[in-house]
């Protein structure tokens, strides 16, 4: 196949339409800063999606379980081996998923013979300041999309992560338009809510461009947080200790949206 | 195919592998198991510190060390800090070398963080007493080569079994041994038993149902009188104004008494 590159790249672009099928239909996370932090945000029924990495980083990840927990894993083992031969603050999310991850992922999803990693991670890492804190989503192939300032773009302090582009860029355009960087929890998990509810109504539909009516989402919300268990888990800038993740209870996150 | 630049062939579960076996696959730890370390035999007079005390009051558990830090007959340091959170609700305090002291806190505050973010639970009380175990069995080949001895006391709050305060103390070999009143280790911890004894039984009240000021009271007489015989215990310097360290434990975590407020009391009640 090596001689053959045609195969290859036909090889590469099946695995690539048979992972993005089997991701498909992952339920969205939504990440986004609040005044106090970053929160976490996914409605669920069985599997926890949201994680503890390292003292202030936090990982969301939708595909498969044993691929998420094997890049799970390693994410921590790197982190904490790190953390403790330096220190805490030499933990960084930056390198972490540009020099270990994604080279690895890259390398699983292209040597074709090899399973790949079905899976697409969503990271965040709290900073001093907001404009310090980092998005990151890493996908299965290894690419990389930051919330990072460029010449170009603005640092935002959102990212989600969702089973379809479609999906993904409809809670993105959302969340441009009703977003406040010093929203309370409250208010942030409300906004996290309706970007899910907008994210999770789309999947499995097909051209779907503009932003439903607010009635149609409000309404897929309420249904969606009846049947389902909220999981949702906060970086906090300020804490008294190093460890700034905490995952908040299912009942304080239902008594901060008033359910 | 190229080794992959992290574990990603092994366990995933993590369960199989504590944090210091990691470290060890990882080549960041070295132990005794590894080999006798070069120069072990010629002699050697480690930095030490003593002493250490914690006991059970009315609102938690309260854990206090002197500051001094020794080598031979040489005082080295006299603000050392022997009393060392782990984590939320635990403490780990130091008689012996402060080199293996602090690395044992290390890899042990990281196993419990390992732990918990690895397999998504706390690790119970009953673990977290082994793991330090563990550590000091690791390190009981030093110990033979006479040097990095440390003797521990471990306080933590129990969640699990709903037991509140939980206090230990360790030998240099790993044995643990569960208190229900007080423990103390180091050089000057003869006399420091002998104050809390004596308190426990014979004084008004037992040690459980002390106040926190009469609790800081205690201990800091306690300290106070191993000093008066214990040259490596620095006890309180009265000129230098260097007070122990106080931290209760209970079940809202760690507080760490403000030097300030040990001064007033000391003062108060000591001096």
């Amino acid at each position: 196949m090596i001689e053959e590159p045609y195969r290859w790249v036909e090889a590469i672009a099946n695995r690539r339409e048979y992972i993005e099928t089997q991701l498909a239909a992952g339920s969205p996370i939504a990440a986004l800063g609040y005044g106090e932090g970053i929160l976490f945000l996914t409605l669920g029924q069985a599997r926890q999606k949201l994680f503890e990495i390292y003292d202030r980083i936090a990982m969301g990840a939708i595909g498969h379980p044993g691929d998420i927990e094997r890049l799970r894993m390693a994410a921590i083992e790197l982190a904490s081996t790190e953390g403790f031969t330096r220190s805490a603050a030499d933990v960084s999310l930056r390198r972490l998923a540009h020099y270990s991850l994604s080279p690895v992922m890259k390398s699983a999803f292209e040597q074709v013979y090899g399973p790949p990693f079905l899976a697409r991670l969503l990271f965040a890492e709290i900073g001093a300041q907001p404009e310090n804190d980092l998005f990151l989503r890493v996908e299965y192939d290894g690419a990389i999309a930051t919330n990072g300032a460029t010449a170009a773009q603005r640092s935002q302090d959102f990212a989600v992560l969702s089973g379809t582009r479609q999906s993904t860029e409809l809670m993105e355009s959302f969340r441009k338009s009703e977003h406040a960087a010093d929203a309370s929890l409250e208010k942030a998990l409300n906004t996290a809510l309706d970007a899910w509810s907008i994210g999770h109504m789309s999947l499995g539909k097909e051209d779907v461009n503009a932003l439903p009516e607010r009635t149609a989402f409000a309404q897929h919300r309420q249904e969606q947080v009846g049947a389902n268990s909220i999981e949702a888990a906060v970086l906090e800038r300020k804490g008294a200790g190093a460890i700034r993740y905490r995952l908040l209870s299912e009942k304080e996150a239902r008594d901060l949206i008033g359910d | 195919m190229d080794k992959l630049p992290m574990a990603l062939d092994q366990n995933c579960s993590g369960a199989s592998e504590d944090f210091p076996s990691l470290l060890r696959r990882k080549g960041l730890r070295q132990t005794p198991l590894d080999g006798p370390i070069a120069g072990g035999h010629q002699p050697f007079v480690p930095t030490e510190s003593t002493t250490i005390l914690a006991f059970k009051f009315s609102a938690g558990v309260l854990v206090a060390g002197d500051r001094r830090a020794t080598a031979g007959n040489t005082v080295v340091y006299d603000r050392a800090d022997k009393v060392l959170e782990i984590d939320r609700h635990s403490i780990m305090a130091i008689a012996g070398v402060p080199a293996t002291a602090w690395e044992m806190a290390r890899v042990l505050e990281h196993s419990f963080q390992y732990f918990r973010r690895t397999q998504l639970q706390e690790m119970r009380v009953d673990g977290k007493v082994r793991a330090l175990s563990k550590l000091l069995r690791d390190n009981f080949g030093f110990v033979m080569q006479g040097m990095g001895m440390v003797v521990p006391i471990f306080a933590t709050y129990d969640f699990d079994t709903n037991s509140g305060g939980r206090l230990y103390f360790y030998d240099a070999m790993g044995a643990q041994f569960e208190v229900t009143d007080y423990a103390a280790t180091g050089s000057g911890s003869p006399a420091v038993r002998g104050i809390l004894h004596y308190a426990n039984n014979w004084s008004d009240k037992p040690l459980q149902r002390l106040s926190e000021d009469e609790a800081v009271t205690i201990a800091l007489r306690a300290l106070d009188t191993a000093a008066e015989s214990d040259t490596a215990t620095g006890g309180v310097d009265r000129s230098g104004k260097i007070y122990p360290l106080i931290k209760i434990v209970s079940h809202d975590g760690i507080a760490t008494l403000p030097e300030q407020k040990v001064a007033s009391i000391f003062n108060e009640t000591v001096a």
